[in-house]
C-alpha cells in the first residue's frame, strides 16, 4: 500500500512545507521518496496494526498534514503508480483497496499520464493538442522506454526530458487521434496491437494505465546520523546521576532509530571533562540494539568498568545504525535469550570478571596444545540443532582433560627415560608413584615464528593416588611442568 | 488413620513447595519426569537412575575426587544440551576448561558462553623454579585470591542464571577446596535454585563433596574404581619421522603445519593411543534416594 501526497499549495520560492511534509511523513513510514518537487510517495505497507484500515491511516496521515499547516491532496492505493494518477485527479482524501487500482482508474482522463511519463520538474505544461509538439524519431523513443524515464526521472539530462516530453505529447496526441479518453480505454485495448504499433513502449503505456508498477519503490537514503548531546549545566561526578543523563538522551534516540527502523550496531559514548578531555568509549553491540534501557545499561556497565578521571561537563551518544532486526521464532525449537539481553548479560559478566574473561570459544587453525580465542557471544549460530534421539552407545566420549595455565612447574623423577614418579608442590600437594605411562607425544611447531617455537614431550600419567594427569617436558628448557588433570 | 492422614497433609503440602520429588516410600513409585523437564547426561544407565536426567529447574551437583569423571560427565551434559540446540554455560572458577577437548566431545561451541574466572593453583605457591618463584604470590595472597575468585564466579554464576535463556550452567568448582565453598553463606544455594525455579534451565555444580543440591535437584557421586586408568596402550617401538614442516615456508608450495602427537608422527605402533578414559562409579542421589550405577568413558 502506497500514499501519495501532493502539496497543492506549494510554491517555489518557499522550500520549508518540503521539510514539514517529509517530517510528518516520516512519523508514518521511512520508507518515502520524492516525486518532483512538491509530491511524496510513502510506504505505508504493513501499518494496518498501528493505524488501522486505509481509511483510519488516510485520515490520520491527512488530520498530521493539516497541523503541520501543509495543504495537500493524499491518495491510497495499492500501487505507486495509482495513487500517483488519483492525486492528480482527486481532491482531498483516495482510497482504493489493493486490487481495485485499475477500476479506479479506468473513468480518469488519459493526459493524467502525462503525470508519471514526464519528469516531475517539468510536469504540467506539455502541450497536449498533438501540434506543438515535435516528436522525436521513433527509434530514440523506444530506446529510451518509459519505464526508465519513470523510475529515475532526476538523473536525467536536460535532453532527454525534452525527448521524454517530446515522447509524451506523441504518444497522447496518438492516443487522441485514436479516440481514447480514459485511462480504462487504453487499458482496454489488445496488448499485442500496442506493441506492433509503440513497441516496447506500448504494453509499457498499458501497465501504467491499469495502475502497475514498473518497479519497486527506491526510498530515498535519509539522513543516518544519530547523535544525541546533552550539556549539563553543574559538572557531575559517579555513574548513578549519570545514568539518568543517559535515559534522557537515548529515549529520542531510540524513538528516532525506530522511525527509521533502524537499531543501533556500534554505541559511542563520549564525555566532556572539566579538564576539557574527551572520554570516548566505544561499544560493538553482538546484535541490533534499539531499547534505550538496553544500551544505557550497555553504557553504564561500560563506564563502570573504564570511569572517566574527572567529572564530566557534557555528554554525547551517538550510534552507527544498521538495519533493525527481524526474530522468527520457532515452535519446534526451546527458546533463546533476546540479543538484547545477551548483550546485558555479557557486559555484566565483563564488568564483574574482566576483559577477555567472557565469550564464546573459538578454535584457532594451529597445533600448539590449547590454542583458542574468545569471541563475543551472541547466542545466535547457524547450526541446525543435532538430531534429539541420536541413538547413544551409553559411553560420554573422552576423558576430559582440566587445563592448568599456566602449566605448573612439576618435579619428575626419570628412570629409564619414563617418568618414575612426580611431585606437585600446593596445600594440596599432587605426587606419588608413577603406575602406569603412556608416551611420549613429541609435537612440537611456530619454530619459523621468532619467540613462539614450542617444543614438547606430553605424557599421560597416572599416579598411585588415583590421580591421572599429563605432565609435559618442554625440550627447549628441559623442563616438566603438570599440563593438567584428566578428570 | 490418623498418621495416613498426616501423611497425605505432608505430601500435599510438599507437592505445593515443589518439593514433592523428595517424597520415598515402599508404596511409591520410582520418581520419573517428563522428557522436557530433564537433559539426558548421554549416558543410558546414568539417566536410569536419574529418572530420565537431571531436573530442568533445579540445582544438581556432580561430585566426587580428582580424576573420579565429573568433567568428562560435564562435558557429555553440555554436549547434550548444546547439541539439542540449547545454549549453555559454564562459570570456570579456576580457568580450567578445554575447548579443543570440548569440540571434540560434542559440544558446539557456538552455543557455549565461558566465563573464565582467575587462574589459581592452590593455595600455596610453588618453588621449584626460581625463576617463576617471584611472579607467584605468597600463600596468604593465594588464599585470599582463592576466595575472590570463587566470590566472583559466584556472583557470574548468578548473573548466568538469573539471565535465564540456557538450557544448562555448569559452575566448575572441581578444584575449590571443599572448606572455601563451605565458608559460603548457607543461603547462596538456596538464592540460586530460586533464580532457575520453574524454568528450563539445569544447574549443575561441580564439587569434591556434595554440597549445594537444592531439594528437586540430583546428586551424583562419582568414585574412582581400581584401576583408574583403562586402555592406556603403549607406543611400543616408535621412532620419529622426518616432519614435513621442519622445511621452511617456500612460497607456492604448500605450507605443511607440524604435525599434533599421534599417528601422523609416531610409526611403527598404530595401536598408540594415549589416556582413553576411566570407569567410575555413580552414586545418584535424587530426594533421599540413592541408587547406584556404573559408568564409562571413552
Amino acid at each position: 500500500m502506497f500514499a501519495c501526497i501532493w502539496m497543492t499549495g506549494w510554491r517555489d520560492e518557499v522550500a520549508a512545507p518540503q521539510h514539514a511534509l517529509l517530517e510528518v511523513a516520516q512519523r508514518f513510514s521511512p520508507r518515502a521518496a520524492w516525486i518532483g518537487r512538491d509530491t511524496l510517495v510513502l510506504d505505508v505497507a504493513g501499518l494496518r496494526r498501528l493505524f488501522g484500515e486505509p481509511c483510519e491511516l488516510g485520515a490520520e496521515l491527512r488530520r498530521a498534514l493539516a497541523d503541520a499547516g501543509l495543504e495537500t491532496r493524499i491518495a491510497l492505493a495499492g500501487t505507486r503508480t495509482a495513487a500517483r494518477l488519483l492525486v492528480r485527479a482527486r481532491a482531498g482524501l483516495t482510497i482504493t483497496e489493493a486490487g481495485d487500482e485499475a477500476a479506479a482508474l479506468a473513468a480518469l482522463p488519459i493526459t493524467l499520464l502525462q503525470h508519471v511519463l514526464v519528469p516531475p520538474q517539468e510536469a504540467g505544461q506539455l502541450p497536449l493538442d498533438g501540434t506543438a509538439a515535435a516528436p522525436s524519431p521513433p527509434s530514440r523513443f523506444y530506446r529510451s522506454s518509459p519505464v526508465q524515464e519513470i523510475v529515475r526521472p532526476r538523473r536525467r539530462s536536460s535532453g532527454a526530458r525534452s525527448a521524454a516530453e517530446r515522447a509524451a505529447a506523441e504518444w497522447l496526441a496518438t492516443f487522441r487521434r485514436w479516440g481514447l479518453r480514459t485511462l480504462g480505454d487504453l487499458a482496454a485495448l489488445p496488448p499485442a496491437e500496442l506493441a506492433a504499433r509503440f513497441g516496447d513502449a506500448g504494453p509499457a503505456l498499458q501497465r501504467l494505465a491499469r495502475g502497475e508498477d514498473p518497479e519497486p519503490l527506491v526510498p530515498m537514503a535519509g539522513d543516518e546520523r544519530f547523535e544525541e548531546t546533552l550539556p549539563l549545566d553543574w559538572p557531575i561526578e559517579g555513574l548513578e546521576p549519570l545514568s539518568f543523563v543517559l535515559a534522557r538522551l537515548f529515549d529520542p534516540l531510540c524513538a528516532q532509530l525506530d522511525r527509521r527502523g533502524r537499531a543501533a550496531a556500534v554505541l559511542h559514548v563520549e564525555l566532556q571533562l572539566v579538564t576539557r578531555e574527551c572520554w570516548a568509549r566505544r561499544l560493538e553491540l553482538p546484535a541490533p540494539v534499539n531499547d534505550p534501557r538496553t544500551l544505557r545499561t550497555l553504557a553504564l556497565l561500560d563506564l563502570e568498568s573504564s570511569p572517566p578521571p574527572a567529572a564530566i561537563d557534557a555528554v554525547t551518544v551517538r550510534v552507527d545504525p544498521t538495519p533493525a532486526r527481524t526474530l522468527q521464532f520457532s515452535l519446534l525449537e526451546r527458546a533463546r535469550p533476546a540479543p538484547e539481553q545477551v548483550a546485558t548479560l555479557t557486559a555484566r559478566l565483563i564488568a564483574l570478571m574482566g576483559e577477555r574473561r567472557v565469550g564464546r570459544p573459538v578454535l584457532l587453525d594451529t597445533h600448539r596444545p590449547d590454542a583458542w580465542r574468545l569471541e563475543p557471544f551472541t547466542g545466535e549460530d547457524g547450526h541446525p540443532a543435532a538430531p534429539a534421539s541420536e541413538p547413544s552407545s551409553g559411553r560420554p566420549s573422552g576423558a576430559a582433560l582440566r587445563r592448568l595455565r599456566p602449566p605448573v612447574p612439576a618435579r619428575v623423577v626419570v628412570d629409564a627415560g619414563r617418568p618414575a614418579a612426580v611431585q606437585v608442590s600446593g596445600s594440596d600437594p599432587i605426587g606419588g608413584a608413577v603406575e602406569q605411562a603412556a608416551g611420549p607425544w613429541r609435537a612440537s611447531g611456530d619454530w619459523w615464528a621468532p619467540g613462539e617455537a614450542w617444543d614438547r614431550d606430553e605424557w599421560d600419567v597416572a599416579l598411585d593416588g588415583g590421580t591421572v594427569c599429563r605432565l609435559v617436558r618442554d625440550r627447549r628448557q628441559d623442563r616438566w611442568y603438570l599440563d593438567g588433570l584428566y578428570d | 488413620m490418623a498418621s495416613a492422614a498426616a501423611r497425605a497433609a505432608l505430601e500435599s503440602l510438599l507437592r505445593t513447595r515443589k518439593l514433592d520429588t523428595t517424597l520415598v516410600g515402599q508404596d511409591l513409585p520410582a520418581i520419573r519426569l517428563s522428557p522436557d523437564r530433564v537433559l539426558s547426561t548421554g549416558a543410558p544407565a546414568l539417566d536410569s537412575a536419574l529418572g530420565g536426567g537431571l531436573p530442568r529447574g533445579q540445582v544438581s551437583e556432580i561430585a566426587g575426587p580428582a580424576s573420579s569423571g565429573r568433567t568428562a560427565l560435564a562435558r557429555a551434559l553440555l554436549a547434550s544440551a548444546t547439541g539439542g540446540g540449547e545454549l549453555a554455560a559454564i562459570v570456570d572458577v579456576f580457568d580450567r576448561f578445554d575447548p579443543a577437548g570440548a569440540a571434540g566431545a560434542g559440544v558446539c561451541l557456538d552455543r557455549l558462553l565461558w566465563v573464565r574466572g582467575e587462574s589459581v593453583w592452590q593455595d600455596t605457591p610453588l618453588a621449584l623454579d626460581p625463576a617463576w618463584e617471584p611472579s607467584r604470590p605468597g600463600p596468604r595472597a593465594a588464599r585470599s585470591r582463592m576466595g575472590q575468585a570463587v566470590n566472583r564466579a559466584i556472583k557470574a554464576l548468578s548473573l548466568v542464571l538469573s539471565a535465564g535463556g540456557f538450557g544448562l550452567v555448569v559452575f566448575d568448582a572441581a578444584d575449590v577446596p571443599v572448606r572455601v565453598l563451605r565458608q559460603l553463606p548457607f543461603t547462596t544455594w538456596l538464592r540460586l535454585q530460586r533464580a532457575i525455579e520453574g524454568s528450563d534451565t539445569a544447574c549443575v555444580l561441580l564439587v569434591r563433596e556434595p554440597i549445594g543440591r537444592s531439594p528437586g535437584g540430583a546428586s551424583v557421586r562419582l568414585g574412582s574404581r581400581t584401576p583408574a586408568i583403562r586402555a592406556v596402550e603403549q607406543p611400543a617401538d616408535f621412532h620419529v619421522r622426518v616432519q614435513a614442516s621442519r622445511h621452511p615456508f617456500v612460497p607456492g608450495r604448500p605450507r605443511v603445519k607440524p604435525g599434533r602427537a599421534g599417528a601422523a608422527q609416531w610409526t611403527g605402533s598404530p595401536q598408540a593411543r594415549r589416556f582413553r578414559g576411566l570407569a567410575p562409579l555413580a552414586s545418584v542421589q535424587c530426594g533421599i534416594r540413592t541408587t547406584s550405577c556404573e559408568l564409562e568413558f571413552s
